[in-house]
C-alpha cells in the first residue's frame, strides 16, 4: 500500500537533493569581480557640489556596470577592463581620452596600458596625441604586434596600420581643461626636497587617471589604466607610471592585478603595481596588507601620493589611497556594488 | 667594498663568426668602459658617477648597440633609450625614443636631477635636452655602415612584419657599489634592429631593464626586452633578494629561468650591497666585465 507513495517521495527527495546541489553550486561558482578607479587626489565634500558629485558617481557607475556586464555574460576580464576603461576615456570628467589634462603645449598627450594575467601578456602606448581610445590601441599592441610599448608618432603609425581612425587634437580638449590650462600655465613648480610638499605653486588637484582590474569566470585577472598624465605643467613627452608595466599597471594570475593612480614618478620609482603583487606572492601577505604596506608605508616614505585598486584570484578586492579621496567602484558576484570617492564614504 | 660590472649586450655570439680582430675590438671597448668606471670608484666617486661614466664610454663606442653605432629602426633611423637609477633614494631618470641626443645616459641623468619627472620620450625629451643646453646631433651621427648592413640583411631576410621574432639584441649597461655602499644602475640601447619606430624596450623602464635599491641590489638587463618588461625583470631580482632572502645568484638564475619559460632570452648583471657581482645569461654569449676592490678584473664574452 505504501508503494504508490514511493515515487512521489523519491521525487521529492530528488528535488530536495537537486535544490541542495544547486544552492552550493551557486555559492561555489568561481567569483567574478571588477574594480575601477577614476583618479585620486583632493576629492572632498567641500569641493563638490551635489550636481558634480552625482555626475561623478554616474560616470563611475556606467563604467563599473559596463565592465561587470561583460563578466556576467561569461566574457573575459580583458574585455571587462577594456570596456570599463573605454567608458571612462569617453567621459570628459575623467583625465583620460576626451577631457584629459593638457600638457605645457596645450595638448592632451595620452598614455595607456593593458595586461592579461594569463601569460602574462601586455601592451602599452605613451605620448599619443590623436588616438580616441588609447586603451584599445594598447590592446592592439599586445595582440597584434611583437612589442609591448610603442610611443609617440610610431604608436600612431601602428594605429593607422591597424585601421584605427585618428582624431584631431581638438577632440580631447574640453572647455574645463582649457580653463585649467590657462590658469596653471604660468605656475612655477619647485622641486621637492626630501619628499616635502611643494609650496603654493603645486596646485592640489585630482591626479586623475582611470583604471580597472577584473577577474573572470575562468580565473583570469586583467588590469588596464589610461591617463592624460599630470594636471599641472606636464612637460611635453613626460610619461608617468600608467603605461609602464609593473609601475601603474600589472596583472598576473599567480598573484594579483593592480591599477594605480597618483604621482606617477613615485609609482615608477617604487615599481608600485608589481611590488603589491610581489608582497602577496613572496611575503604571503593578504591583498589588503600588501596594498596597505605599499600605499601607507612605502609611498609616503618616498613622499608619494596616490592610490591603487587591486584584485586577487579569490576575488578579494582592495581599494586604498593616501590622498584625500579616490574615485572608485567595485562590483562582484557576491552582490557587492559600491561607488565611492571620499575616505569616509561608507559612513555617509 | 666597491665594485663595478658592465655589459655590452647578450645574444647569439657564435665563436666561429667573431674574428680575432673583432673580438679584440669588443674586449678593448669593454676594458675601457670598465676601467674608467672603476677609476671613479677608486677615486672615492659615487656609484652613480661610475655607471654613468662606463655607459657613456660604451655609447661612444661604435661596436656597441647604444649611442654611436646603435641598431637602426625599420626606417633606418637610430632611436635611443636609456635609464639611470640611484639606489640611495630610489631616484631615477629615463629617456626613450630620442633621435638627436649624443649620450642618452646623460640626458636620463639630467631628467633625474633637473626635472620632476622620471621618463621623457621623443620630441618632448629633446625639447628638455635643449632647455638643459644639450647640443643635439643629426641622426646620421649614430648610423654606421655596419648597422645599415645589418638592417638591410634583416629586411632582405624576412618580411617586415610585426610578428616576426627580433634579431640578436644588444644593449649596454653598468651596475656599481661604491665605498659608501650606495648602489646604482644604468642602461642604454638602440633597441632591436629593424624595430618599428616608437618601440620602447625594457632599458628605460625602471624595474624592467634597470633598477637599484640600496641594501638590496642594482641590476641592468639586456635581451629580448618585451619579455623583460612583462616579467618586471630587474625588480623581480631585487624582490627575490629582499622578500624571499634568495642570494643574488639564485635570484638572477631564477629570473632567467622564468624568462626562458615565457620564451625570452637575455642576460643580467647585478651587484649587491656587499659588492658581490653576478653576471648571467641564457644566450650564447654576453659581452661583460667586472672589477672590484678585492682585485678581480675580468672581461668575458662566452
Amino acid at each position: 500500500m505504501s508503494r504508490p507513495k514511493l515515487p512521489a517521495v523519491r521525487c521529492l527527495l530528488l528535488l530536495a537533493a537537486a535544490a541542495v546541489r544547486v544552492a552550493p553550486a551557486a555559492a561555489d561558482a568561481p567569483p567574478i569581480a571588477i574594480v575601477i578607479h577614476g583618479g585620486a587626489g583632493v576629492i572632498e565634500p567641500s569641493r563638490m557640489t551635489p550636481a558634480k558629485e552625482a555626475s561623478y558617481r554616474a560616470g563611475l557607475a556606467a563604467a563599473l556596470d559596463a565592465g561587470y556586464a561583460v563578466l556576467e555574460r561569461g566574457g573575459t576580464s580583458l574585455d571587462a577592463v577594456t570596456a570599463a576603461v573605454r567608458t571612462m576615456e569617453d567621459d570628459p570628467q575623467f583625465n583620460a581620452g576626451r577631457g584629459a589634462v593638457l600638457n605645457d603645449q596645450g595638448d592632451a598627450e595620452l598614455d595607456a596600458a593593458i595586461m592579461d594575467g594569463n601569460g602574462p601578456h601586455a601592451g602599452a602606448v605613451a605620448s599619443v596625441l590623436h588616438v580616441k581610445n588609447p586603451v584599445e590601441l594598447a590592446r592592439l599592441v599586445m595582440e597584434k604586434s611583437r612589442y609591448v610599448l610603442l610611443v609617440g608618432d610610431g604608436a600612431e603609425e601602428f594605429a593607422l596600420e591597424q585601421g584605427v581612425a585618428l582624431v584631431p587634437r581638438s577632440y580631447f580638449r574640453t572647455e574645463a581643461r582649457e580653463r585649467e590650462f590657462e590658469e596653471t600655465r604660468h605656475t612655477e613648480w619647485a622641486p621637492r626636497a626630501g619628499g616635502a610638499r611643494a609650496g603654493s605653486g603645486a596646485q592640489p588637484s585630482s591626479m586623475g587617471t582611470v583604471g580597472a582590474v577584473a577577474l573572470d569566470r575562468g580565473g583570469n585577472l586583467s588590469a588596464a589604466t589610461s591617463t592624460g598624465g599630470l594636471k599641472t605643467n606636464k612637460h611635453r613627452g613626460r610619461v608617468g607610471d600608467t603605461p609602464l608595466i609593473g609601475a601603474g599597471t600589472y596583472a598576473n594570475n599567480q598573484s594579483c592585478a593592480v591599477s594605480g593612480t597618483g604621482e606617477g614618478e613615485y609609482f615608477i620609482r617604487g615599481v608600485v603595481a608589481y611590488d603589491v603583487c610581489a608582497l602577496v606572492q613572496y611575503r604571503h601577505m593578504s591583498l589588503a596588507e600588501a596594498v596597505h604596506e605599499v600605499i601607507h608605508e612605502k609611498l609616503p616614505r618616498a613622499g608619494g601620493e596616490g592610490g591603487v585598486i587591486a584584485l586577487d584570484p579569490a576575488g578579494d578586492i582592495a581599494m586604498d589611497f593616501n590622498s584625500v579621496g579616490m574615485f572608485r567602484g567595485a562590483r562582484d558576484s557576491r552582490g557587492r556594488r559600491d561607488i565611492a570617492m571620499y575616505r569616509d564614504d561608507a559612513k555617509r | 667594498m666597491y665594485a663595478i660590472a658592465i655589459h655590452g649586450g647578450a645574444g647569439a655570439v657564435p665563436r666561429a663568426k667573431l674574428s680575432a680582430a673583432r673580438e679584440q675590438r669588443y674586449r678593448s671597448g669593454l676594458e675601457a668602459a670598465l676601467d674608467r668606471g672603476y677609476a671613479v670608484l677608486e677615486g672615492g666617486g659615487s656609484s652613480l658617477d661610475a655607471v654613468a661614466t662606463a655607459v657613456r664610454i660604451l655609447e661612444d663606442d661604435a661596436a656597441f648597440n647604444a649611442g654611436h653605432g646603435a641598431a637602426l629602426t625599420r626606417d633606418g633611423a637610430a632611436e635611443l633609450d636609456a635609464a639611470i637609477m640611484d639606489g640611495r633614494q630610489l631616484r631615477a631618470g629615463a629617456v626613450a625614443s630620442v633621435r638627436h641626443v649624443k649620450n642618452p645616459i646623460e640626458l636620463a641623468r639630467r631628467v633625474m636631477e633637473k626635472s620632476r619627472h622620471v621618463l621623457l620620450v621623443g620630441a618632448g625629451a629633446e625639447e628638455f635636452a635643449l632647455e638643459e643646453h644639450f647640443t643635439l646631433v643629426p641622426n646620421q651621427y649614430f648610423r654606421t655602415a655596419e648597422r645599415l648592413e645589418q638592417l638591410e640583411f634583416e629586411q632582405r631576410g624576412e618580411r617586415v612584419s610585426d610578428l616576426v621574432p627580433p634579431g640578436p639584441p644588444g644593449t649596454v649597461g653598468a651596475v656599481a657599489c661604491d665605498a659608501a655602499g650606495n648602489l646604482a644602475a644604468a642602461t642604454s640601447t638602440g633597441g632591436m634592429t629593424n624595430k618599428r619606430p616608437g618601440r620602447v624596450g625594457d632599458s628605460p623602464i625602471i624595474g624592467a631593464g634597470t633598477y637599484a635599491k640600496n641594501g638590496v641590489c642594482a641590476v641592468s638587463a639586456t635581451g629580448h626586452g618585451e619579455y623583460f618588461i612583462r616579467a618586471v625583470a630587474a625588480h623581480h631580482v631585487c624582490a627575490a633578494v629582499e622578500y624571499r632572502g634568495l642570494s643574488l645568484t639564485q635570484a638572477v638564475h631564477e629570473l632567467l629561468q622564468l624568462l626562458r619559460a615565457l620564451g625570452g632570452d637575455g642576460g643580467l648583471i647585478a651587484v649587491d650591497r656587499e659588492g658581490q657581482i653576478v653576471m648571467e645569461f641564457s644566450t650564447e654569449g654576453m659581452f661583460r666585465g667586472a672589477r672590484d676592490a678585492r682585485g678581480r678584473r675580468e672581461i668575458a664574452i662566452y
